[in-house]
């Protein structure tokens, strides 16, 4: 006899993502913030170079988009190395 | 001053100067930004918009102790380092730091900039200025100061590329 088995809906949530911010700062050197991308993404020294002079001449760039849990801990970093860096949900 | 990479390891500040040799030692003691509100907030800037409550009362609770941590460690390593300038009076100094020390040496070096230019209020303008000033105020003698202080962030950068990561042989 064939057995029923019932169908269970399962509804997952997908979470919007989170953008880690870096906003210009006249202090932080522009060889000092492309190591610190370098070091705390792992970018290659060219796209480390784009977010930085994103930074410079816009006064902001998104430089990393992803889940929260791993957003915050970037925000986290950056702060260690003192660049000015926020946490934003992106649209 | 010069600022060069001496070997695999191991960065070199050469004929350091008396004055650059105070200017050093004074990187630690700025550092300390107790009772400078303006300087802390800088130091400890807000990670997100107010909205994010949870966020930031999570910050303030579990994170903000740990820059501190990070920031008292780098002051640390710098103030350790400096004691182990070779001086001999009315001559240049020389000071070897070790490349696993360079972060600190940065995150310091950051901190005391920070400080000065939130102390003094420079604009972004002054700060991005590298002419010689017209005249020698305190205010002139500080922007020149964190001048100086950029240089060496700069020597060390480029003293720092290639530079073996977390070797803690003693230097030289």
């Amino acid at each position: 006899m064939a057995e029923t088995v019932a169908e269970k809906e399962t509804k997952v949530e997908i979470e919007a993502p989170w953008n880690v911010v870096v906003h210009n700062d006249p202090v932080n050197l522009m060889s000092y913030v492309t190591m610190v991308f370098q070091k705390v993404f792992g970018y290659s020294k060219q796209k480390a170079q784009k977010h930085m002079l994103e930074v410079h001449y816009n006064g902001r760039s998104i430089v990393w988009t992803g889940v929260r849990e791993r957003a915050e801990l970037y925000v986290q970093q950056l702060h260690g190395y003192l660049l000015l860096a926020t946490l934003e949900k992106s649209d | 001053m010069l600022i060069h990479r001496l070997n695999e390891d191991s960065i070199e500040f050469t004929d350091v100067e008396p004055i650059e040799a105070d200017l050093l030692r004074q990187i630690p003691i700025l550092c300390d930004v107790h009772g400078d509100s303006r300087a802390e907030s800088r130091l400890f800037s807000t990670p997100a918009d107010p909205s994010q409550t949870q966020f930031l009362t999570d910050w303030e609770e579990y994170v903000r102790p740990e820059l501190q941590h990070i920031f008292l460690s780098a002051r640390t390593t710098v103030e350790k380092d400096l004691e182990k300038m070779e001086e001999r009076l009315g001559h240049p100094s020389r000071l070897v730091i070790l490349c696993s020390h360079g972060e600190a040496w940065l995150n310091a070096l950051n901190q005391a900039r920070l400080v000065l230019a939130n102390k003094f209020e420079f604009t972004d303008e002054e700060l991005s200025l590298h002419e010689v000033p017209r005249s020698f105020s305190r205010r002139d003698l500080v922007l020149l100061q964190i001048n100086f202080y950029a240089a060496i962030q700069e020597r060390i950068i480029d003293g720092l590329e290639g530079c073996a990561e977390g070797d803690e042989k003693e230097p030289e």
